[in-house]
């Protein structure tokens, strides 16, 4: 009961003060803008790639069935902004650290827990939230997203289930990484490291089916992969049937192990990291 | 919940000491000794002062007392309760004020107040009313639904020692109150912690590095040099062992008057220097009349005369060997009250 209303507690003021101030939410956006207006049309394969035919279908063939590059990408895309948000989120943990509100927390009869919990809170719905605005980014811009006939709310609700799950795993890692780090500089320099080569190596942004093996083998195993794939096959096709339905189901599962996993790593190493000095 | 349980088999409570350490020692990650065996005792309602310069092992003793920073050897215990075995117990009965200053610039003076209730598990309606009462103890009534960035360094520090006591702690620790305050503000927060302390009964532990609110404030002092305790006692005793006031007289005169200043009762120590004379007196109300007659007998005028009452600079002085004052650099407020 205490440990929960102190996550709770403690995410509410981190969340106030986010909502206080809400232009910490347009470098966010301004990602979402720019990888989908800019990145999906510059590297649209459709351009790429001159087709023989004029609909330019052949160049899409290996993105899913995907009408549009950008309804390819907008998975992706979302998944590349919930990465960096759960990095950067990081950044406020190690400012209180350094300003002393770490301190004040840990001096109050609260569990240590409730303060790497409302870490992983705070930070998955401030990444949520840039992740909805994305979806009507993509949904907006000329040439963007197209969702199928008869999609509805419980494909739209499976799409944010995907992201949500890889969301928690990834808050877990970078909230524990934030508790431990106790400078800026080096939570920046690691998040820098990390980030780019796991959107990377994933599908998030083209099809790993045309990778080269090694790289195809680390994308296949990648989260991210999982979570583009799944939010992938709801927006292109709509409501699953048949193999579709299983790929889905399997993405979903392996996405719930990953989150799992990671929030009792995560909780063990902040455990650690909250430990009187 | 097992804490009532605790409280009755460490009979601590009984005999009236909330703090008690016993030959605490630091030695940090990095073997850096911050604390080398000290040991203390603070009684229930007393103004409790660690005294020292920068570095000399303030912070890490407040930090060790407040379950911050692990205890490398001996024992401490803090209302009743043993530091090492029951830090949730210890942090349930305290209150910290940090020296930096935590409330939540964004948020405002009440919403700060209510989330320090919140973590120390106070019910809401209970809070709101003490938020009430302690925002006009420290009178930031008016300031309450305000976003602490419009604060001024003092108001900051006041509203950080309201959130330090919404939980009705039983001690209070604050680690450097005044610091970076100006002398004006300084004094209203000495009122403060004496009003806090004098109608709450509420045990205070505070260090500091400014001489003149250890000696202003505190009930008794401990005065920290280099991780050590060099000595603690009331102020007033610590001065006196210094042997008196001091008092400076220059005569116009070639004369040798040592022995005539010795031959005066109540006179501890002469020296010489010219025509000036040194002379400490344990209890000057009675050798200055004897003192200043004597030399009116003599026909011997005084061309200049002062006296000094002891400080605790001096004190510091005669323990260490140097002043507290060429230890410490100006302390240089925290980057956010410059910009207040």
């Amino acid at each position: 009961m205490a440990p929960f209303g102190d996550t709770i507690a403690l995410t509410g003021r981190a969340l106030r003060k986010y909502f206080r101030n809400p232009s910490a939410i347009v470098p966010g956006l301004a990602t979402a803008i720019f990888y989908l207006a800019l990145f999906g049309n510059s590297f649209n394969p459709q351009n790429l790639i001159p087709s023989s035919s004029s609909s330019g279908g052949s160049a899409l063939q290996a993105f899913g069935g995907a009408p549009t590059y950008i309804t390819y990408l907008t998975a992706g895309v979302i998944c590349l902004i919930l990465v960096f948000n759960m990095a950067f989120g990081g950044i406020d943990l190690v400012l209180d650290r350094q300003l002393g509100f770490l301190n004040t927390l840990l001096s109050a009869p609260i569990t240590r827990a409730s303060i790497y919990f409302s870490g992983v809170l705070q930070n998955l719905v401030k990444a949520m939230i840039l992740a909805f605005l994305a979806f009507g980014v993509a949904f907006v811009i000329p040439n963007g997203l197209k969702l199928p006939a008869g999609f509805g709310i419980l494909n739209f609700v499976g799409i944010f289930a995907a992201f949500a799950l890889l969301g928690i795993g990834l808050s877990c890692v970078f909230t524990a990484l934030a508790l431990t780090l106790r400078s800026i500089d080096s939570l920046v320099a690691i998040v820098n490291f990390v980030t780019l080569p796991l959107v990377f190596a994933s599908g998030a942004l083209f099809p790993s089916s045309s990778f080269p093996g090694w790289l195809k083998e680390i994308a296949d195993v990648n989260p991210i992969t999982k979570a583009s794939e799944a939010a992938r096959l709801l927006i292109v096709n709509g409501t699953l049937t048949g193999s579709n339905f299983w790929t889905f189901a399997n993405d979903l599962v392996y996405l719930v192990v990953f989150a799992v996993v990671l929030a009792l790593l995560g909780y063990m190493a902040a455990r650690n990291a909250l430990k009187a000095e | 919940m097992q804490t009532k349980q605790i409280a009755f088999d460490m009979t601590v409570n009984g005999n009236g000491i909330m703090i008690s350490a016993q030959d605490l020692v630091k030695i940090y990650s990095n073997k850096v000794k911050a604390v080398d065996k000290i040991s203390f005792e603070v009684r229930e309602g007393e103004v409790f002062g660690f005294l020292g310069p920068n570095g000399a092992g303030k912070t890490t003793t407040i930090k060790m007392l407040t379950t911050l920073a692990s205890i490398t050897e001996g024992r401490a215990s803090v209302a009743g309760y043993d530091v090492r075995s029951h830090p949730s117990s210890v942090r349930q009965s305290i209150g910290v004020v940090p020296q930096e200053l935590t409330a939540d610039e964004e948020l405002k003076g009440i919403e700060n107040l209510i989330l320090s209730a919140r973590l120390h598990h106070v019910p809401s309606d209970v809070a709101r009313n003490r938020a009430g009462d302690l925002l006009r103890l420290v009178d930031l009534e008016g300031a309450a639904d305000r976003r602490v960035k419009t604060y001024s360094g003092g108001m900051r520090r006041r509203l950080q020692m309201a959130m330090g006591l919404l939980h009705t702690p039983k001690i209070l620790f604050m680690d450097e109150p005044t610091l970076g305050l100006d002398i004006q503000t300084r004094s209203k927060m000495w009122e403060y912690i004496r009003k806090l302390n004098r109608e709450n009964d509420l045990t205070v532990f505070m260090t500091t590095h400014y001489l003149e609110e250890a000696d202003s404030l505190c009930d008794r002092v401990a005065i920290i040099d280099e991780g050590t305790i060099k000595v603690s006692g009331h102020p007033g005793e610590l001065k006196e062992k210094l042997g008196g006031d001091i008092l400076t007289i220059e005569v116009s005169s070639g004369l040798d008057l040592t022995s005539f200043f010795q031959g005066i009762q109540d006179v501890s120590d002469v020296s010489k220097k010219d025509s000036t004379y040194r002379i400490t007196l344990p209890r000057t109300e009675k050798a200055l009349p004897a003192i200043v007659q004597g030399l009116s007998q003599k026909g011997i005028q005084i061309s200049n005369i002062s006296f000094t009452k002891p400080t605790l600079d001096q004190v510091f002085l005669k323990i260490t060997g140097r002043s507290m004052r060429d230890e410490e650099s100006p302390a240089a407020p925290p980057a956010w009250i410059q910009s207040a």
